[in-house]
């Protein structure tokens, strides 16, 4: 497992060349986001690079972006999604986690706009874990608010219905999103993107 | 005892019950009538988030019950635990050992074939398609040489057995280096939408196949 997880970091670290505007950071809600269709069509004409790795925690992104993965690129836009594989950690370590994550990216990336994606919802019907999350993004919006160049960017409109269940339509496994689970919920992140690369164009052109 | 036939479902490690509840879900399920019932873990469901999912094996009445992280004692115990009830498909395709942590390549073949056994003896009109195990790895590894020797073991076993084929999908997943190359495998385990197209192809070709003899067959009756 870590064999693999070393291999995947190195295959990074020769990406970090190709330039991306937009890099994408975390685990496997950020990875399989690259398989989608929407993937293709829309994030990587915006010149998208996808370091997602499934099953990572705070502290493997954490490795991650003080090993190499910010370095050589100069993106606008950085999003992050970490945390809700961080088995075991309490809602505060978890936080803690994530901000340390913000504070390499802002320190090696400090150009980027950092858009924080809320942890996503997880299985089938309400449990400790979804709860967990919620209080993750609870104390994530209290501490990050005001912060410059930060957006936490809650996607989780819709992904719990009014019986408190989770549609397979949109996860079938209760954790992952299918390519139409992310067509529906990341669309306000397509949305908000966009906004920003067309935001640093106007200001070049200025 | 060997922990790869002892049918269990696996622990609720993380605490959100997903596992038992897409079991749940796949019970449902069961009444669709598929002509072509996938099982196994993570390689058998990714499969149905791709175009060639869409496209090729859901008009053929395709159902995926994959399930990620799936190791031969899980998919041994769905299918003694109401997996397999109520439809009666043509083909069931098999796909399943390559996370079987720890255990040595004839345990793994042992849990195969246990659930090759349940599986014929539920729905003994079907044919079965097993594929075997994909390498792994950017590198080669110990976990590679264990799934081909699994593959080498299951070949042998499985010869001349009835309505069971294995079926091969991996030649050139390794390169001529010895590498896996991130196009097929972007985390050098699970194939990619592209991946499935070119490796899965050969299924497709099988099942397409399969599925036409059988018409031919109630066509002549
Ligand atoms: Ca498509």
């Amino acid at each position: 497992m870590i064999a693999m997880h070393t291999q995947k970091h190195e295959r990074f670290l020769e990406e970090t060349l190709l330039e991306p505007e937009v890099l994408f950071i975390g685990d496997s809600l950020i990875r399989n986001l690259a398989h989608t269709d929407m993937w293709r069509q829309h994030f990587v004409p915006m010149h998208s690079l996808n370091f997602g790795i499934g099953g990572d925690q705070t502290q493997h992104v954490l490795w991650r972006v003080l090993n190499g993965e910010l370095e050589h690129m100069k993106p606008k836009v950085v999003v992050l999604l970490v945390g809700t594989n961080n088995v075991g950690h309490l809602p505060e370590m978890i936080v803690e986690g994530i901000r340390e994550v913000i504070k390499v990216i802002q320190s090696k990336q400090p150009q980027a706009y950092l858009v924080l994606i809320s942890l996503l919802p997880r299985g089938q019907k309400p449990n400790p874990l979804r709860e967990r999350n919620a209080k993750v993004n609870e104390l994530l919006k209290e501490q990050l608010v005001g912060l410059e160049k930060v957006q936490v960017l809650d996607v989780n409109e819709g992904i719990v219905q009014a019986d408190g269940k989770i549609d397979a339509h949109d996860m079938d496994d209760y954790l992952h999103l299918t390519p139409e689970g992310y067509r529906k919920f990341f669309e306000p992140l397509l949305e908000l993107l966009t906004q920003l690369l067309t935001e640093g164009e106007e200001e070049e052109l200025e």
